[in-house]
């Protein structure tokens, strides 16, 4: 072992960080963690005292989305710190060094902190011609990604890719792109699907995962409940609408000016769970289904190949918050217990054919 | 001869991989392999059309909203409508946002943090381009980072959430935004110019935009600023004689702008070596797979296909070598802004007989100033009382295509729909020009034949002066190959 591993505090002192923001970022932080009256002297006080837990960051198949998700977070602040957290000890998109420097220094991390840093992976492996559609440094990714996982502590699936596969893996998967926790066996994983994931989820799962040493809490897929217990139509800002049956039948019609439900445009907000509806994008300024657009759903695992993203959903429950994710990991891992589901499902259909006959007059 | 191996290149998006000859310490040969490959063009065949709007972008987490721009420009040309005026303005105006993101996010983030490597150490203006550029704790990216935001609050006003926004249809964008937003939008924008004006250019847009020739470069070059501090550099480190190139130049022409005559910059095809303009017809192009694990004729990508030959012996890229009239071209915002008629990078090119390093840097800075003048003129444009979209028709059957200009160039999709289904999806992306592997005829990319004569040195395959040239491109290899 070499010298002792600083504390993160030290290091954001050291690259000049007042005291003043290392408290505000606490507070953020503690905040978006959802910790309550004390949370930020707790995030401090941890900060302050436990060694800073490096963070690898690494790319497989992908379209560098999360990453830039991440380094435009919303707030200057958790951005700079939480790139100065994880110090991305290795991250192929902006770090400095180049070539086998970089391979050298991802070496280097592993055997310094065996069994003691973060993974954070981002896009997947794909397995068709032994991995050649993914060649990294010369090597297949997928052997890479086997390598660094086995020394790590825990890993991070960043997105849909690294989570469930996405548009990759959509039919025919011309490289049998896989979710990692098909290569990853031994070893915890929290996902954080989305595409991208919101930069306040991703920069709050590094901030729960690096100032604990643990991850956070996470529902039966793998998610950290803090960020994807509710669906994003629990939380629309248009769910008074959709209650009122009054829905946008074509693109910026009168409906939507007046900021009625996307449904009928495709909307998979009931199906979601995600933030979008809570925290938004791009510094809270907006989200999809602000914009004008449904949800398409794209932290749901297999969004992309569950038909036309403009199709309307048939299975939806029509009120109140009557299957969380738990449940649907259930069903999804086939212990299916569905009379509820379907019977609610029925009683949207009937609501929705009803107003269908008296859509309100436009104009 | 020395064969030298570099890779894997960080700050690109995606991954790179370079083989360089090495004859007398400067490049002889260079070949350049896109090593990531997911088969969109296979995944996109057989679902409904309008779908593309939701997958194609996702080849791309950088540039998604020119994917979406070519998608649905390519469902416009099939549905045969008449978008409207005000929505096509709101999604040029979100477009640009990104493209201008994009440009800035190379200078700051990509390009600068090189000159501020240790094998600089000596040179005079070394200290300070390192404390102002260093990666991630340089000076300038708090600066450079919050500025950036105010593009992606463009973006999230007109069109939701950036990456991968939804917004943007054949017929304009979904959103209609009200008053307060439009506000908002030339608030952003004009602290985008507050951001420019101070710290980049330390010079008004307006006098940028107007450059005209490289004595102006030269009295600017001793202004304060970030553009001034890389003036300086290019001169003392000879990038304008470094990374030459001397293909053709083409744009397929860039933003309606408020005339829905003449786009803010030009279609054509530029020849560095004679200055001459003409007009461009991608009709001529084609796709050879001669150097990529693909098997494939080269033919047109309206008739192109897309099927995976791991075994191809001469194969070294992931990547297709489009062509134009049977030769290589180089895109991007110098190719643009020669096409255009920019006087500076016109005259820029005839000096330095070709496009330089330092002319791809300085064309992208140039057309961010003459970008953001027109990003205030459309916004305070939207009329916020008309349509922002028109509704969507049944697609034709039949071939259609949807050309725009990213930030790093032309980007074309060619696609057959039949029955409103996907046929057939081809997709040539800046990069897959710039950086496309050799062609059956044995003839190089862009990038392959302006990085030689690149100087070596004893550095191998640590050499910055590799990095320059391959940089300079600000190459996106996840669309290269997608």
């Amino acid at each position: 072992m070499g010298a002792p591993i600083e504390t993160f505090y030290q290091v954001i002192r050291r690259q000049g960080i007042s005291r003043r923001s290392f408290v505000k970022f606490c507070s953020l932080t503690a905040a978006s963690l959802g910790l309550g009256a004390n949370g930020a002297a707790t995030v401090a006080n941890a900060l302050e005292t436990k060694p800073r837990v490096p963070v690898i960051w690494m790319h497989g198949l992908e379209c560098t989305c999360c990453s830039e998700s991440f380094i435009r977070s919303a707030h200057p602040l958790v951005k700079d710190v939480v790139l100065s957290m994880i110090s991305l000890d290795y991250d192929d998109t902006i770090m400095a060094a180049a070539g086998h420097q970089a391979d050298a220094i991802l070496q280097e991390t592993r055997e310094k902190h065996k069994g003691g840093y973060i993974l954070a992976v981002e896009g997947n492996p794909p397995l068709n011609e032994d991995g050649m559609y993914c060649i990294d440094g010369g090597r297949p990714f997928v052997e890479k990604l086997k390598e660094m996982a086995a020394d790590s502590m825990a890993v991070i699936a960043w997105g849909a890719c690294a989570s469930w596969g996405c548009v990759q893996a959509a039919k025919p998967n011309p490289t049998h792109a896989v979710p990692i926790d098909k290569v990853i066996r031994d070893k915890p994983i929290i996902k954080v699907p989305g595409c991208p994931p919101i930069a306040e989820v991703m920069t709050g799962v590094v901030g729960y995962v690096v100032t604990f040493g643990k991850l956070p809490e996470l529902d039966r897929q793998g998610r950290p409940k803090m960020f994807y217990s509710q669906r994003i139509h629990d939380k629309c800002y248009r769910r008074p609408h959709f209650d009122a049956g009054q829905f946008v039948e074509a693109w910026d019609d009168d409906g939507a000016r007046k900021g009625y439900c996307l449904y009928k445009m495709g909307c998979k907000g009931p199906t979601t769970y995600n933030a979008c509806s809570t925290t938004r994008w791009n510094d809270g300024v907006s989200f999809p289904i602000q914009s004008g657009h449904g949800c398409i759903g794209c932290s749901e695992d297999a969004f992309w190949d569950k038909g036309s993203f403009y199709d309307r959903l048939t299975n939806i429950s029509a009120f109140g918050v009557e299957a969380n994710a738990d449940t649907i990991g259930i069903a999804a891992a086939g212990a299916v217990a569905a009379g509820l589901a379907v019977h609610a499902g029925v009683t949207a259909v009937r609501r929705l054919t009803g107003h269908d006959e008296n859509t309100p007059p436009r104009g | 001869m020395t064969r030298l191996v570099v890779g894997p290149f960080n700050r690109v998006e995606g991954d790179l991989e370079l083989t360089l000859d090495v004859a007398d310490g400067v490049v002889a040969e260079a070949r350049v392999t896109a090593p990531l490959f997911r088969g969109f063009e296979q995944i996109l065949k057989g679902r409904p059309a309008r779908d593309a709007l939701v997958i194609a972008p996702r080849i791309c987490g950088i540039c998604s909203l020119s994917q979406s721009m070519a998608a649905a420009a390519v469902l416009r040309a099939a549905q045969e409508i008449t978008p409207s005026p005000t929505g096509l303005l709101a999604a040029d105006l979100a477009h640009a946002a990104e493209n201008v993101a994009d440009h800035l996010s190379h200078f700051y983030l990509f390009f600068m943090p090189d000159f501020c490597r240790a094998e600089y150490a000596a040179a005079p203006w070394h200290e300070a381009v390192a404390a102002r550029f260093r990666a991630v704790t340089g000076s300038a990216t708090e600066k450079f980072l919050p500025a950036r935001t105010n593009l992606l609050h463009v973006v999230g006003i007109l069109a939701g959430k950036w990456p991968h926004s939804l917004a943007v249809r054949p017929g304009g964008t979904t959103r209609a935004i009200d008053l307060g937003e439009k506000m908002r939008l030339l608030s952003a924008i004009a602290e985008l110019r507050g951001f420019l004006e101070r710290e980049l250019f330390a010079a008004p847009l307006e006098a940028i935009a107007e450059l005209s020739d490289p004595a102006a470069l030269e009295l600017l070059s001793e202004n304060a600023g970030d553009f001034a501090a890389f003036l300086r550099l290019a001169r003392s480190q000879g990038l304008y004689r470094l990374g030459v190139g001397q293909t053709p130049l083409t744009s397929a022409g860039a933003y309606r702008d408020t005339d829905p005559e003449r786009p803010l910059f030009s279609a054509g095809l530029f020849d560095p070596t004679t200055s001459e303009t003409h007009d461009v017809s991608f009709d001529a192009m084609t796709e050879d797979t001669a150097s990529a694990w693909l098997s494939a004729p080269p033919v047109h990508p309206s008739a192109g296909e897309t099927r995976p030959d791991t075994e191809k012996p001469a194969a070294y890229s992931w990547a297709k070598a489009p062509r134009l009239a049977g030769r290589p071209v180089e895109v991007g915002a110098v190719a643009r802004q020669a096409v255009d008629g920019c006087p500076l990078v016109r005259a820029l090119i005839a000096r330095d007989g070709g496009t330089s390093v330092a002319s791809r840097v300085i064309a992208r800075l140039v057309e961010t100033a003459r970008v953001t003048l027109a990003m205030e003129r459309w916004a305070r444009a939207l009329d916020l009382s008309a349509p922002f979209c028109v509704a969507d028709v049944p697609e034709r059957d039949g071939p259609v295509a949807g050309l725009v200009e990213a930030a790093r160039g032309t980007l074309g999709h060619w696609v057959t729909i039949r029955d409103g289904t996907i046929a057939r999806y081809q997709i040539v992306a800046p990069t897959t020009w710039n950086f496309s592997p050799r062609d059956a005829a044995g003839i190089p990319g862009p990038l392959e034949q302006t990085l030689v004569g690149t100087p070596v040195g004893d550095l191998g395959a640590r050499a910055p002066a590799i990095q320059h040239v391959v940089r300079s491109f600000d190459p996106c290899m996840v669309c290269t190959a997608h």
